[in-house]
């Protein structure tokens, strides 16, 4: 019998890239990228298969060092790796964007030593000001030219709205699975919740969007949701695309109930304004509006009051600050984040890893200090 | 720390560089009480500061004085106590650091080189060149020093993306137009001045002077042997490069530079005696301890370039809307080093004098500058110099030119081991020795 909800989502995250092979088996063209600032609707709209690249944190870097260096974003690093050993060898593309000094310049390196059928970097100023909206606006623009000649045919205005309305549909469903989390306990757990939002990753946004009801439905009239726990958590940090962490959070008898990182809430809430000007939606979602460490927001202290309303909005009693070792912005963000949480009550620990979890028993310990100390 | 030494400088020039760039070196003269002053990174107009005649500071540069004067650890261990990675930029360590401790001291504290850095009005940031750099003055505002900050944020062309197109030049120079206009207007409102577009036309004129002056001292260091070695390139061309470019005694100095240099060549004077291996210097050196260089030199090895503060050939700008002209200069500049190979390093378009040669040209310059190999300072907290360097020893491979990769960091001591790099140096000259002889024998 097929699997459904939260079973075929479980399917799908362990499977990691069997969809897209089937995909490409098919004959259909697939695009991996690395991050949202390139938009993936805009791939959808050229009838390509966005898949979102991972990593894989329970393998070990090893082929990727005869080519970069052993300093730098070990995810990063790690994605490379499985390209190097042709775990990747399904796309037809690779599209980055310059959303951290490393992925800028791994682009360049992977493209070098693997090259694929289509390959672009979406260049993303550093700086929110009208000047870098425009810029990124014209930049949206010419991806969108290089992957309407890619796909042999322009991207048709009704197209690129579809698009749009598909992808803020599974957004308005990933939110709605979100709501369920509200309640203690929560519906859904947070690994749950992640591994569907991985599985995503890897699948066209119809047949996300299909799996998001089932699995939608499923919770709401579930008898087997997360038992009581000690305390309500918020999950905020760096890419996080393997459940295991937040497994352990769990297991440590703390509700993962909200999410501040990248396949989160980050990313995958809220709404690409659909209009005349579309790429125009897509700046403000993916560049004004996303709340990535590497953009310079200005030093007010409000440019932190999203992750302490989502706090407040889902109960979270404390905050687990996942940071992976070189990543610079979030380390520089690392102190004031930690000051304004606590300044609004929150207590916050900082687990910090290179992207091997080998250090899993420790974070452990220090999982369950921290969760007697909030609970 | 009796590893670690000065250097010794070789050419005349650069050891009366304190005496005559004294604009920077003795720039505590120039901070007046209450007025403004502006702290910079590396990459901000320094032609555009002095057009508002503002005082400007360095950060970095006071992190390279710190560590050659070895007290960085101490800010750098005080800036982790306060929660900041030591796995971030030893600059920004330094800079927070420093802060932290005057902060604590409410006075300069005593170990500061220089009499330490002057009390900021304004913090002029840029996004260009590493990550770091954009968050580094949001956190020294948002912990530290609640001033005003400016980001300039000038982007630059992925590798395969190409800058001669007219969209694609269009797209970045808008981008920098806007920017610079912007950063006018801040300045405008801090220093309560106009823009003296007279001024910045003669510092825009200063500087293509200069630029075009040490273009031709990097021509020169072709020769053989080699006339000036990175010894005196960290010591006597960087700061008038980052720090000063645009200010007519920082051109005076580099035709002096100049001039001793082609006559050093016109003798066939080199840096050491009995050079036997010329390498490329590739990254940051090792501030605390650029005496290093001199050890390599004992042991007849010199580097005669270097891929850090690289300026390209000099671009005609048309000095007649200066503001315009800073903009052609960046991206004429920009599109040299685009030409040159810029996948791994493609933060090629700043409005200041330097920037970081593409993989291309490294290969050119083994011709160029006859080298025997290159040598890899991989720094392990500024990734963003760092990262491509086993690319390009890579592509340097194919050449058939060895590299050597030592590790530590450009301004954090604590990294640095010099019987381990001092071994490593050794047999890496072993190698390229025997090599020759493999060679000579065939």
């Amino acid at each position: 019998m097929a699997l459904r909800g939260l079973a075929r989502a479980r399917a799908l995250y362990e499977a990691r890239d069997d969809r897209a092979r089937e995909l490409k088996a098919q004959g259909k063209r697939i695009v991996g990228y690395l991050c949202y600032f390139a938009p993936p609707e805009i791939l959808e709209a050229a009838g390509l298969v966005p898949y979102r690249i991972r990593g894989d944190i329970r393998e070990r870097v090893t082929d990727a060092d005869q080519y970069v260096e052993p300093y730098g974003c070990p995810f990063v690093r790690n994605t490379f790796d499985q390209a190097v050993k042709g775990r990747y060898d399904f796309l037809d593309g690779v599209v980055m964007a310059h959303s951290c000094d490393s992925v800028q310049r791994m682009y360049g390196i992977w493209t070098h030593y693997r090259p694929a059928a289509f390959t672009h970097m979406v260049n993303v100023p550093h700086t929110v000001t009208p000047a870098s909206e425009r810029f990124f606006h014209r930049e949206l623009g010419l991806f969108k030219e290089r992957v309407e000649a890619f796909a042999g045919a322009r991207i048709d205005d009704r197209a690129l709205e579809a698009s749009i309305d598909l992808y803020n549909r599974t957004r308005e469903l990933v939110w709605q699975l979100y709501q369920l989390r509200k309640s203690d306990p929560p519906l859904l757990s947070g690994a749950e919740m992640l591994e569907v939002l991985i599985a995503g990753g890897g699948l066209p946004a119809a047949e996300f969007e299909e799996l998001l009801r089932e699995v939608t439905a499923e919770v709401r009239s579930r008898r087997d949701g997360p038992s009581a726990k000690r305390a309500r958590l918020l999950f905020y940090g760096c890419i996080n695309d393997d459940v295991t962490l937040i497994r352990l959070v769990e297991e440590c008898s703390a509700h993962v109930v909200m999410d501040d990182t990248c396949i989160g809430a980050r990313s995958l809430l809220g709404r690409v304004t659909n209009g005349d000007d579309p790429l125009a939606g897509f700046v403000r979602y993916y560049f004004t509006g996303f709340q990535c460490p590497r953009t310079y927001r200005g030093t007010d202290r409000s440019r932190f009051d999203y992750l302490i309303h989502a706090a407040r909005q889902f109960q979270a009693q404390g905050v687990v600050l996942y940071i992976l070792s070189f990543c610079d912005p979030h380390k520089l963000d690392l102190v004031d984040v930690r000051r304004y949480l606590q300044d609004a009550g929150l207590p916050s620990l900082v687990l910090e890893d290179d992207y091997t979890l080998t250090n899993l028993e420790s974070m452990r310990t220090r999982i369950q200090a921290f969760v007697e100390m909030v609970a | 720390m009796s590893e670690l030494r000065r250097a010794q400088k070789s050419l005349e020039t650069v050891r009366r560089a304190k005496e005559m760039l004294g604009t920077f070196y003795r720039r505590h003269e120039r901070r007046r009480e209450g007025a403004p002053l502006a702290w910079c990174m590396a990459g901000i107009s320094a032609e555009l500061l002095s057009a508002f005649d503002l005082p400007w500071e360095w950060p970095e540069n006071f992190g390279t004085l710190c560590a050659a004067k070895q007290v960085a650890t101490r800010f750098c261990e005080q800036a982790e106590a306060d929660g900041f990675s030591q796995d971030l930029c030893s600059y920004l360590r330094n800079n927070l650091g420093y802060v932290s401790r005057a902060l604590e001291l409410g006075a300069t504290p005593p170990e500061a080189p220089g009499g330490g850095m002057g009390t900021p009005t304004m913090l002029l940031g840029s996004g260009g060149l590493c990550d770091p750099r954009t968050k580094w003055f949001q956190a020294l505002s948002s912990t530290y020093l609640p001033i005003p900050v400016f980001h300039i944020d000038p982007m630059s062309p992925p590798h395969d993306v190409d800058p001669r197109d007219p969209r694609i030049a269009a797209h970045y120079t808008e981008l920098l137009r806007e920017t610079v206009r912007d950063q006018v207007a801040f300045l405008e409102e801090q220093t309560g001045r106009r823009l003296d577009l007279g001024r910045l036309r003669a510092a825009l004129a200063n500087a293509q002077e200069m630029i075009a002056l040490l273009w031709e001292i990097q021509e020169l260091r072709r020769a053989v042997p080699c006339p000036m070695g990175s010894e005196d390139f960290f010591t006597g061309a960087v700061v008038p490069l980052l720090f000063m470019l645009g200010e007519r005694e920082a051109t005076e100095y580099f035709r002096c530079l100049r001039d001793e240099v082609r006559d050093r060549v016109a003798c066939s004077t080199g840096v050491i005696p009995g050079e036997r291996y010329r390498f490329l210097w590739m990254g940051i050196p090792p501030w605390y301890n650029l005496g290093f260089f001199n050890a390599v030199g004992e042991l007849g090895a010199v580097f005669p370039i270097e891929t850090v503060y690289y300026v390209g050939a000099p671009v005609e700008i048309d000095l007649s809307d200066p503001l315009e002209a800073l903009v052609e200069r960046s991206w004429k500049r920009a599109t040299w080093i685009h030409d040159w190979g810029a996948e791994v390093i493609p933060e090629n378009c700043s409005p200041s004098g330097f920037s970081a040669p593409g993989t291309r040209l490294i290969r050119q310059w083994v011709k160029d500058y006859r080298l025997d190999g290159a040598v890899m300072h991989r720094t392990r907290s500024c990734r963003a110099v760092s990262w491509g360097q086993i690319h390009i020893k890579n592509q340097l491979a194919e050449e058939g030119v060895p590299s050597l990769v030592i590790e530590s960091d450009m301004a954090d001591p604590r990294s640095w081991s010099q019987s381990v790099i001092m071994g490593q140096i050794r047999g890496f000259l072993g190698a390229v020795e025997a090599s020759r002889r493999e060679a000579a024998r065939a």
